[in-house]
């Protein structure tokens, strides 16, 4: 039995390892695009960087959204038998590994995260009746799927019309980035610290009350807008040999000075990356390990901080191996887009994925930077955009979860009868 | 290929800019247009010769923005979304286009049967091309401004800078329509000069006329495009 067991573990530590090298792989190389795209960062900067800030995020801010995949969808309670939750955590990554390596393979625009929450409503269902399975989460979660990319447009839009409003069409477009920029350094710097610090094991560990760590939040926060100033500001200085600087060349230091910014977002992006999709790999994997390590799977089980590093290892390893391919690839096709833009797009999208991660939803980052890229679009800050892209994603999404959750069942009924 | 079995969605919504190969069209319309002064030149000179190559080299010219031009409206179909209304850009290409297109038929026109300017209005057919030139200059200034306007959202101190400029093309247009009919004028008051002749050259004129009208029509797109 022990032996068995153990092979089990295994098996299951490879297939979530391979779920988590999906998501450095795709998911993690299309959010860096935009940064890539717009030049921002290069190609081996976007790998190192993507891997370590995806790893952060994983580790410090992933444990919310893995209970909800691992608790909130599935009652574990309700199913008698505790090998099942095994055999069941096994069948949802095997069938969403299979329909995602499917996918990538078609290249249609699917999301990791649909597709695990379709492989365990599968189980659900198989294992334990309708009724095992939480249609009220479901449905919030679903509909967390549809909010996240409209509020991802929605920040980038308005976030754009903030950058256009008060920094490109001023008369002076320096001085006004002087005092915007680092107003958006602070609030990047605010909403990372305060999702790292509130309800995280990172956060309770420091011990402090509420009150400390909101001041904590804050004077970081205000820090980096100081340093952000005085950076821009000698980044501005570098250009003071040319007196009397054409349009043209404002706006090329107004970008210039966006492409350092686009360096955080971009960090930022592959953080609430790594803080929400890790659950894809590590939720299946904690209910076995739980199953396995004690016997039962209680509602209120910790995740063990092994299971995230191990996820966000995963990660790093699937950015360096095929992520590395995907950013060159898209990269060099994106070449319209401006750091203006870029920067825009990336902290509409990174602070839509991480409010939701922050509200336990598992949502789709990729899908997010698309609700994001339309919504600059909205504001008229992009030159095309392909609106097509809408109905493909509806499709791959109204799809993922019933051919997840038919594949999860079969392979979870094949494992009931060989094991 | 690199970028097979791979899933890049954002890369899939980001689609090529119509608005560098409107840039790249206009390219030709510029130098097609420029070319014609000389071309003109060596007609007025007599110099048929040479004035040959020149017909050719602004067809040349013209066939070339037709192709990015068709090129152009194959890639904007209905689902690709611009920040602008469509319709006014695809008019925007067609007036440019079209000046391209009158440079072409004076040049065409000419060669069919190479009829003399008489003397006294060779002075001022020189005028009216001077003017043509400075529309086809005053358009290029836009098109080029057209290129900052982008970066800012069509906004900011640049569209104070295009609109003086498209008013600027509006009196341009005015001053050649005033040449036109001074020449027409003039024509039909020669005494000693066959009415072939005359017709020939009214029908030169009047092609040469199309020109700024063409770029008058453009810049009121360009007025539409930043008013939305």
């Amino acid at each position: 039995m022990f032996f068995e067991f153990s092979f089990l573990l295994i098996f299951i530590i490879i297939i979530g390892f391979y779920m988590a090298w999906n998501i450095g792989a795709n998911d993690l190389a299309n959010s860096m695009a935009s940064a890539v795209g717009a030049k921002a960062v290069t190609l081996h900067t976007a790998v190192i960087l993507g891997g370590i800030m995806a790893f952060v995020g994983a580790v410090f801010v992933g444990s919310n959204v893995t209970e909800t995949v691992k608790n909130g969808i599935v009652d574990p309670n309700a199913i008698k038998n505790s090998e099942f939750l095994l055999y069941g955590a096994i069948a949802a990554l095997l069938g969403a590994s299979f329909w995602i390596t499917l996918a990538t393979w078609k290249e249609l625009p699917i999301s990791t995260t649909h597709s695990i929450v379709g492989g365990m409503v599968g189980f659900g269902v198989v294992a334990g009746g309708v009724k095992v399975v939480n249609w009220f989460k479901l449905g919030s979660i679903a509909l967390s799927w549809v909010i996240s990319p409209i509020l991802g447009a929605i920040i980038a839009y308005f976030i754009f019309k903030f950058i256009l409003i008060l920094i490109l069409r001023r008369k002076k477009p320096l001085p006004a980035v002087k005092n915007i920029g680092p107003l958006l350094i602070a609030l990047t710097a605010l909403i990372v610290s305060s999702s790292i610090f509130f309800k995280t094991p990172a956060g309770n560990k420091l011990g402090f009350g509420i009150e400390y760590l909101i001041l904590l939040t804050i004077i970081i926060s205000v820090l980096s807008g100081v340093i952000g100033r005085i950076i821009i500001a000698r980044y501005i200085h570098k250009f003071k040999s040319i007196k009397r600087k054409t349009e043209k060349e404002q706006y090329q230091i107004v970008e210039g000075i966006f492409k350092r910014l686009q360096l955080m977002t971009s960090c930022y992006i592959a953080f609430a990356l790594g803080a929400n999709d890790v659950a894809n790999a590590v939720g299946p994997m904690a209910t076995a390990f739980s199953v396995e390590l004690t016997g039962s799977v209680g509602t209120e089980v910790e995740i063990p901080i092994y299971l995230l590093i191990l996820g966000g290892i995963g990660i790093i390893i699937g950015m360096l191996t095929w992520g590395y391919k995907v950013i060159k690839t898209i990269g060099t096709k994106i070449t319209e887009l401006t750091n203006t833009r870029g920067f825009s797009i990336d902290f509409g999208a990174a602070t839509s994925v991480l409010l939701a991660s922050k509200a336990g939803m598992p949502v789709s980052t990729t899908h997010a930077v698309v609700g994001a890229v339309i919504g600059v679009g909205l504001a008229r800050g992009l030159e095309a955009v392909d609106l097509r892209i809408i109905k493909k994603i509806v499709i791959t999404w109204l799809v993922t979860v019933p051919i997840a959750a038919l594949t999860t069942a079969g392979i979870f009924v094949v494992l009931c009868c060989v094991l | 290929m690199e970028d097979k079995h791979i899933r890049t969605p954002i890369l899939q919504t980001l689609r090529k800019s119509p608005f560098a190969k409107l840039q790249e069209h206009f390219k030709y319309v510029k130098t097609g247009t420029f070319a014609l002064e000389e071309a003109v030149d060596h007609y007025l000179n007599k110099d048929y010769k040479t004035f040959k190559q020149y017909v050719e080299k602004i067809d040349k010219y013209e066939q070339k923005a037709d192709w990015i031009k068709g090129n152009i409206r194959n890639h904007l179909p209905k689902f690709i979304f611009l920040p602008i209304s469509k319709a006014d850009f695809l008019s925007l290409l067609k007036e440019l286009d079209g000046m391209l297109d009158s440079a072409k038929d004076v040049t065409v026109l000419m060669d069919m049967r190479n009829t003399e300017v008489p003397e006294d209005v060779k002075h001022e057919f020189h005028i009216l091309i001077q003017k043509v030139m400075e529309t086809v200059n005053a358009i290029g200034e836009v098109m080029d401004m057209f290129k900052i306007i982008l970066e800012t959202s069509f906004g900011g101190k640049i569209r104070q800078e295009i609109k003086k400029m498209i008013h600027e093309i509006h009196k341009l247009e005015h001053q050649s329509d005033v040449i036109e009919k001074k020449i027409s004028k003039h024509l039909f008051n020669i005494k000693d000069i066959d009415p072939i002749s005359v017709l020939h050259l009214l029908k030169i004129v009047e092609r040469l006329g199309y020109i700024p009208d063409h770029a008058e029509n453009a810049s009121d797109k360009i007025r539409a495009m930043l008013a939305r």
